[in-house]
This record gives structure tokens, C-alpha cells and sequence, in this order.
């Protein structure tokens, strides 16, 4: 500053002070000139206009300290203004039937297009002054720039473009002089309707009003939001819920739930679209769980549990894309609800389907259960809720076998039915996965019989000469029974009648494979560990060894002659199951015996200290047998020849009565039934029975049949099958099965005694089923008793506050 | 229509005229209003501006136009020369008021 008054006083060229207009007087004059101009541009006649002497006036006005009455003076013109387009513009365009529309019904055709022109040509004319206020906003800003500039911040007020928008919301879209507001609110609402409702409505416009309304924000003070967001949102929301839960009770209403869901797919997708298009995306989440809350989250169950349409029947008809539907939109449902619901009826529904096959299994077998029971035709064999004895066919000796074999085989349907869907309909979903499970879980426990049940189907695959089976497929069958059976509680239960089921098969030579058997061990031994399959082991051990000391015998009995071949499987006791093991022997005839002790001989000369117990009824023999017409090889079971060597020596007009046979052979009374049974009673009679009759009697007289006639040269006769256990069986090994838990009880509890010493009783408990679980669900008071019985035998004793027990090394 | 290869006419009141690069003269805020096509004044029609301000200091402006046109895309430390050294003291003030007007 002072280095320029320096420059002035040494006479340089002066500089110029800022020529000055002549300010008072003009001031007023000034403004009429440019609220005159300011008209003229509202009136689209901009181009006639100066900018730079318009712009100097307001310039002028501002530098002069005239800002506040340029400012006042501009905001008057514009709502003037306003007022002016609202009167001639908008309100002739009001459309008739808005304002009263909202939740209304379906109107008509012809009515819905009037209607929606109607609400379309309002809104264009509120678009009109829109784009009309807002095009002379933008010219008086360009000209009144420098009051933007200068004037508006110090005087702390909103910039002229921004008062436009204020007033465009106060004379216009919340006028006070005309009903814009809830014409248009009303209008918009009416226009979405109308689309809902499948007419064509011209979505720009809506457009253009929603940008409207998403433009004007009211003030800090009111909050700052957007009008949109004040004033439309939540009206449209109401509106929407409105409309949806009574379209939802509307459709629901049908009964259909596969279109019910169709429907609300589509209903989300146009929403999305509707809010993509012309509405906000600030609304589209809110619409969307709008939408879910009013279509899916209350009538979930509903859906789920519908008659002919619902889960049951699209699991039924295998409608994946209708249950993958179902799946998805189900997801949409907040907190989780729709999976949870989703679950719990996959859930029911797995285990009514899995009930229906252990009914359906029940009754079959009650069929075969009681023969003698009078059968009834008259019930529906499809009804499966019928009272047991419903199947109307003749039972067949087979036919628990088919109920068990059927059991095991439905089950694996389903699995693989849910399984497939699973993966297909409900991508994988864990939580489902498990529902499914539990489901299959409980009924497969349910069944009482179901370890023994899945022994059996495994042995059907594993067995000779059923069927002929590719080696994929018994690989499949098994993998899926392996999946059944890790939904089994009892599988110790499941080994007993694994190993029964083992032993036969390689007793009797019937396995179809020894690597598929192996296979099979090995699978369980995944599932099981160790333990579990030692011992099948141990059975595959005793049949090799058997295998090679075979031939080791026959160059034995080359030096010690005996009057037939014979090979011997040596088994050790420990390791096969007591039922095969602990048959009792009978006595062989004298021709027999002599075989017998050559093999202990040699036996014993191999190893020392080892017994030796014949199982007669686990062996199998050929003989050759002349009849009158021709002979034939039999084969027949060890038990059988025994028997049939008794006929040997016995005229053929004379007879055996049953009682004698039983003591020369000392059979047992079961054995021996089954065994006279299988000789003169099935396919091949090769002894004659009297009276005659499928069942065996203790009185019954036998006699040999010479006149026997086959076209085969070699006869094999089986034993009278017994695969599936009789009640009676099953009870005995419920027995041994129930021995067995004591012992594996007491074993787990003294092993964990041993290694905690003091534990409370609770945890021993717990300990126990915890350890115990893979195999079987200790019941509690079984544990209890266990504990004390080694109380009372000393291995444990109770400490003082009687809640927890110490281990006595 | 308007681009930056159009040229548009300055004029001073003491009757000098400049015929200045469209670009160069939007670099006054005041000037690229006037000359807004949508807005559609006179003067976005006529592309003649008049000003009220004498030749020798609408020239000073438009050098300090071409010189920001010139300088845009260059970061602040890199431009060595000062455009204060090129005003004459004697214009200063007069050149102030303008430039406040124009909005440059």
C-alpha cells in the first residue's frame, strides 16, 4: 500500500480509481429493468436480452449494498411466477379419478386407460413447469451470478438456484392454493397401480416426477431429507403393503403353491425393475422386504403345508424348479424364518416318507409273521395305514426277507430322492442337509430292525446267484447302504447281525467276491474305526488259513486214509458270532467219525493246546445217492447228511419216526426240524414224510423216497431258508446284544475310571455315552446299574459327598 | 454450435475490439454465461460482447485468460513465470474491478 501511494506522489501517470456509476439514483430504476428482464426470461425470451448490461445491473446493485432487495426482489418474481404456471398449467390438468385412488380395486379396462392417460397427461404438465422453472432458474443464476457470489454468503442465505427449488416445492408440488400435492402423490400411486395391475402406463413421466421429488430436499431444519423420501416413500410403501397382503390372501386363496410362489418371483423382479426404472433405488431395499414381509413371511407354513401343491407334493412329482424356487425366495425371509420353516418340513416330511416304509416294511412282514392267520381280501393293499395282516397275496417264506430287502431299498430311494433335490433344488444348503438327516436319523432308528435290515440287503449284494450284479453296481449299493448306516444309532446290534450274515456267506462259500466283501469291511472300518471290523477280520483270516492248511491235509490223508474228502474250516471261536459258533454239535455216524479224527490227528499235530468243536450245522457235503431210476450227487448240509446216512442202513419199506433220528443224531429240536424239513418237505424230496404236510412234527414218520425222480444229475438242496430272524431269534439276540452293551459299559467305564480316577457322577456319564455313542445310546439307568455293579465288585467306590466316585486300582 | 475452435468478439468501450478463441474467453466465469448457448442471451447469438471497461485493460484480461488457458494442465510448482509481473501497477486497480466482474 504504501509503496503504491510512494508511486503516486512522485508524479507518475495516476492511476485510476474504478470509475463509479452514479449509485442512489439509479438503484431503483436498475431494478426495474431487470425484474423486467427477469420476466422476459421466464417468459423464454432470454435472447432479446443484454447478459452483460442485465448482469451489470444486478453487478451494480450488489456492489452498492442493494443485495438484500435484488434478493427479495428475484424471490417475489419467481413465486410469482410459480403461482402463475401452477394456476394455468397444472391445475386444468387435475385427473378425475385421482385422490381417491390408493388400495382400490381392479378397474376395468377401459377405465384403467383412461384413467392412465389421465394421470399421465398431469404429470407431464407438472413436468412441464418443472423443466420450465428450472430452465429460467438456471438463466437467472448465470445472471445473477455475482450476487450468488458475494451476497448470498455474507447475508448467509441459499443460493438463487437452491430458493428456486424451495419455492418449485412451496407454490407447486405443497402449494396451499391448489391440491397439487395430493393429486400428484395420489397420481403416482394410481399410475404404479395401474401397472401392477398389468396396464401400460408411460414410465418416463413417472420417471421425471419421481426425479422431481428426489431433487427437492426440504430444508436442514425440516430435517434435510428429500421430499421424495418424505413425502412419497412412505405413502407408496403403505400403498404397497396394502396391495400385496391382499394379493397374497387372494392367491393363497387358489391353493396352488407353486403359482403362488411363481407369482411372487415375478412381483420381485418387477419391483426391482420398477424401482431400477422410475422410482429411487433408496426404496428398493425397503420395498423388498416389504414385499417379502407381506407375501412369504406369514403364510410360510401355509405354503409349505398346502394340500396337492405344497412341499410334499412338489418332493413328490420331483418339481425341482418349483422347489428351488421355493428355496430361494424362502431365503429372502428375514431372521432365517423361511429356512428354519423350510426345515422343519423337509424334516416332517422326510420322516412321514421314511414312516410310510417302516409301516409299509411292518406290514409285509406281519404278513409273513403269521401265516396261519386268516387272510382278509377286502383291504385295499395301497392303504397303508391299514391294520397289519393287509397284504391280500399268499405269503410266501421269502417275503420278510422281500419287506427287509424292500426296507433297506426304499430308504436308499429316498436318500438319494433328498439328495438329488438337495443338490439340485436347494444348493447344498447345510442347515437343510442336517434337517434331512435328522429326519432319516430318527425313522431308521425307529425301525427296531433296521441293523438287522441293512445286513440283510448287504448280504443280498454280496451274495452268489441272486442276481447277476455288475461290480459298479454292488459297489454303488453298498456306498449307499454305508450312507444308511451312519444314520444307525445301534451299530453294535448292526455288527452282530453282520458278522451272522459274514459268516454264512463264507461258510457257505456264497460270497460273490472276496474283494467286494473286503471292500465292505473297509468301508466300515471308515465309519467305524478299528474295532469295529477286528474281528470280520479275523473271520477273512480263519478262512485263509483254513484255505491253506487245506491242502496241507489232503497230502496228511494221503498217509492216513479216510473213506471220503473232507476239508475243514478251523474258526476261531472269539472271533465269529456265537450263533454260528455255539450251535451245538450232534453225533456223527461212525462213518463220519473216523474222517473227524484223522483231521483232530492232524491237527494236533500241528498245533498244541487247541480244542476242537465240530459245527454240524455249518458244513456242507456231496453224496452220491441211488434211487430206483438213476443216482444223483446231492448236496446237502453236513446236518442233512447226517441224517440221510441214518436211511443208509434202513430197509426202504421201513421208516425212521422223528424221535428216533433225534436221538441217534442228537440234532436239536430246531435243527433237526429245519433239516427234515429241507430233505422231505421242499423242492426235492429225497425222503418221505408221513403224514404229509409242510410243517415238521415231533410225531411224524420219515421214510427214505427210492422212487425219487429229477432231471438233474446234481441236486443241490438248501436248507430251509432262515434269514430273517424269528421273533423268538430276535429276542435272544436282543438278550446277547443287551449282555454284550453290560460288558462294553463296564469296559468304557473302568477305562475312563482308570484314567481320571475321581470323577463326578454326571461326567462319568456323559463321559460314557460320549465314548459309547459311535456304537450305540447307552440308556442312563443302564449306565447307572453298571456303575453299580462295579461298585459292589470293588473296582469303583463312591466318595464322601456320594456324587462322585473313585477308581480302586 | 459451440466449440472451442469457435471465436467470439470483445469490445471495450473505448472501441477496441478482440477477437478471442471461444476457450480462451470462458475462462472468465462471467463471459462463459453470456456466451452459454442453452441460456441463449444476445450475446450467445451476436458471439459480440460489449464491456464496459477500456481496451488497454480488457487486453491485460484476455492475456491473463490465454495465459490461464496456456497454464491448465500444468501443476502450480511448475509454472516459473509470475503473472503479477506483468501487470503495470498503474492498471491495478482498474484491472481488479474488471477481473472481480468477469468472474475470472
Amino acid at each position: 500500500m504504501s509503496m503504491n501511494l510512494g508511486a503516486a506522489k512522485r508524479g507518475k501517470p495516476k492511476i485510476r480509481p474504478p470509475k463509479k456509476p452514479d449509485p442512489q439514483t439509479s438503484i431503483k430504476e436498475t431494478w426495474i429493468k431487470l425484474a423486467n428482464a427477469i420476466r422476459e426470461i421466464q417468459n423464454h425470451n432470454a435472447s432479446k436480452l443484454s447478459f452483460e448490461e442485465h448482469y451489470r445491473y444486478a453487478y451494480n446493485m450488489v456492489l452498492f449494498k442493494n443485495g438484500d432487495q435484488l434478493y427479495a426482489g428475484v424471490k417475489g418474481l419467481i413465486s410469482e411466477h410459480l403461482e402463475k404456471l401452477a394456476e394455468e398449467k397444472i391445475v386444468p390438468t387435475f385427473p378425475r379419478s385421482s385422490g381417491t385412488s390408493g388400495t382400490g380395486k381392479r378397474r376395468s379396462g377401459a377405465e384403467a386407460v383412461e384413467s392412465a392417460m389421465e394421470g399421465d397427461r398431469f404429470l407431464k404438465a407438472v413436468k412441464t413447469v418443472w423443466e420450465d422453472h428450472t430452465g429460467s432458474m438456471r438463466k437467472l443464476k448465470d445472471v445473477l451470478k455475482y450476487m450468488d457470489k458475494v451476497y448470498t454468503p455474507a447475508a448467509g442465505v441459499p443460493q438463487i438456484y437452491d430458493v428456486g427449488l424451495t419455492l418449485f416445492l412451496q407454490h407447486i408440488v405443497r402449494s396451499s392454493r391448489h391440491s397439487i400435492h395430493t393429486h400428484l402423490i395420489a397420481t403416482l400411486l394410481s399410475q404404479i397401480q395401474l401397472e401392477r395391475d398389468g396396464e401400460i402406463i408411460t414410465r418416463s413421466t413417472v420417471r421425471d416426477c419421481i426425479d422431481i421429488l428426489l431433487r427437492l430436499t426440504l430444508s436442514e431444519r425440516e430435517g434435510g431429507k428429500s421430499v421424495y423420501s418424505t413425502d412419497f416413500e412412505p405413502e407408496f410403501l403403505r400403498n404397497s403393503a396394502d396391495y400385496y397382503r391382499a394379493e397374497a390372501l387372494e392367491i393363497i386363496e387358489r391353493g396352488d403353491a407353486s403359482r403362488y410362489l411363481q407369482n411372487v418371483e415375478r412381483r420381485l423382479s418387477e419391483e426391482t425393475d420398477r424401482t431400477a426404472h422410475y422410482l429411487s433405488s433408496l426404496t428398493h431395499s425397503q420395498l423388498h422386504s416389504l414385499l417379502v414381509e407381506h407375501l412369504l413371511t406369514p403364510h410360510l407354513s401355509t405354503i409349505l403345508s398346502m394340500p396337492g401343491s405344497g412341499l410334499v407334493s412338489m418332493i413328490e412329482h420331483d418339481r425341482v424348479s418349483d422347489l428351488r424356487r421355493l428355496y430361494t425366495l424362502f431365503l429372502h425371509v428375514p431372521k432365517d424364518a423361511g429356512r428354519i420353516a423350510l426345515r422343519l418340513a423337509l424334516r416332517a416330511d422326510a420322516e412321514d416318507r421314511g414312516r410310510t416304509i417302516n409301516e409299509n416294511s411292518a406290514l409285509s412282514e406281519s404278513g409273513s409273521a403269521g401265516p396261519a392267520e386268516e387272510q382278509t381280501m377286502d383291504v385295499d393293499p395301497d392303504d397303508v395305514k391299514g391294520k397289519g395282516k393287509a397284504k391280500s397275496q399268499v405269503v410266501s417264506g421269502g417275503n420278510a426277507l422281500l419287506a427287509a430287502l424292500k426296507w433297506v431299498q426304499d430308504s436308499v430311494d429316498l436318500k438319494d430322492r433328498f439328495d438329488r433335490l438337495l443338490d439340485e433344488a436347494f444348493g447344498g444348503d447345510k442347515s437343510l442337509q442336517m434337517s434331512i438327516n435328522e429326519a432319516f436319523q430318527s425313522f431308521i432308528n425307529a425301525n427296531p430292525r433296521s441293523p438287522e435290515y441293512l445286513s440283510l440287503y448287504i448280504d443280498e449284494h454280496l451274495k452268489k446267484g441272486t442276481k447277476t450284479k455288475s461290480e459298479d453296481e454292488i459297489e454303488a449299493a453298498l456306498d449307499k447302504t454305508t450312507t444308511l448306516f451312519r444314520f444307525l444309532q445301534d451299530k453294535d446290534k448292526f455288527e452282530r447281525y453282520y458278522k451272522i450274515h459274514l459268516a454264512r456267506r463264507l461258510l457257505y462259500g456264497r460270497s460273490v467276491s472276496d474283494d467286494a466283501e473286503k471292500g465292505m469291511v473297509a468301508k466300515l472300518k471308515v465309519e467305524m474305526g478299528f474295532q469295529f471290523t477286528q474281528k470280520l477280520e479275523g473271520m477273512f483270516t480263519d478262512m485263509r488259513l483254513s484255505t491253506d492248511s487245506a491242502h496241507l491235509f489232503q497230502q496228511f490223508t494221503q498217509r492216513h486214509q479216510i473213506p471220503f474228502s473232507l476239508s475243514v474250516n478251523v474258526l476261531t471261536a472269539s472271533y465269529w458270532p456265537p450263533t454260528i459258533v455255539s450251535a451245538s454239535t450232534c453225533t456223527f455216524g461212525p462213518l463220519l467219525s473216523s474222517g473227524q479224527d484223522t483231521f483232530e490227528k492232524y491237527y494236533a499235530g500241528r498245533h498244541s493246546g487247541r480244542r476242537l468243536v465240530w459245527q454240524g450245522g455249518l458244513g456242507t457235503a456231496d453224496v452220491r445217492v441211488r434211487f430206483k431210476a438213476r443216482s444223483h450227487d446231492l448236496n446237502v448240509s453236513t446236518q442233512a447228511l447226517v441224517v440221510l446216512l441214518l436211511f443208509e442202513n434202513v430197509p426202504t419199506d421201513e421208516s425212521l419216526a422223528y424221535t428216533e433220528i433225534q436221538s441217534s443224531t442228537n440234532l436239536p429240536d430246531a435243527d433237526l426240524r429245519r433239516t427234515l424239513q429241507s430233505l422231505a418237505c421242499g423242492k426235492f424230496r429225497v425222503l418221505t414224510k408221513t403224514p404229509k404236510g409242510r410243517e415238521v412234527d415231533s410225531t411224524d414218520v420219515f421214510s427214505f423216497n427210492e422212487g425219487f425222480t429229477s432231471n438233474l444229475a446234481r441236486i443241490k438242496i438248501m436248507q430251509v431258508a432262515n434269514k430273517v430272524e424269528s421273533n423268538k431269534e430276535r429276542e435272544e439276540t436282543q438278550e446277547q446284544v443287551a449282555e454284550e452293551r453290560k460288558h462294553q459299559i463296564e469296559a468304557c467305564i473302568v477305562r475312563i475310571m482308570k484314567n481320571r480316577k475321581i470323577m463326578s457322577h454326571n461326567d462319568l456319564v456323559s463321559e460314557v455315552a460320549h465314548q459309547l455313542s459311535s456304537r450305540f445310546n447307552p440308556p442312563l439307568n443302564l449306565v447307572k446299574k453298571r456303575i453299580e455293579g462295579l461298585i459292589d465288585r470293588e473296582y469303583l467306590e463312591r466318595t464322601g459327598d456320594m456324587a462322585t466316585y473313585k477308581y480302586l486300582a | 454450435m459451440a466449440n472451442d475452435d469457435d471465436y467470439v468478439l470483445l469490445e471495450s468501450n473505448d472501441g477496441f475490439k478482440f477477437v478471442v478463441s471461444r476457450k480462451v474467453a470462458c475462462g472468465s466465469g462471467m463471459l462463459k454465461s453470456m456466451l452459454d448457448d442453452e441460456a441463449a442471451f444476445s450475446e450467445s447469438r451476436s458471439k459480440v460482447c460489449h464491456l464496459d471497461y477500456r481496451g488497454i485493460i480488457l487486453l491485460k484480461v484476455i492475456e491473463y485468460l490465454s495465459y490461464k488457458v496456456q497454464y491448465a494442465d500444468f501443476n502450480s510448482e511448475d509454472i516459473i513465470e509470475d503473472f503479477a509481473d506483468r501487470i503495470d501497477p498503474y492498471i491495478a486497480l482498474e484491472l481488479l474491478t474488471a477481473a472481480d466482474f468477469l468472474d475470472t
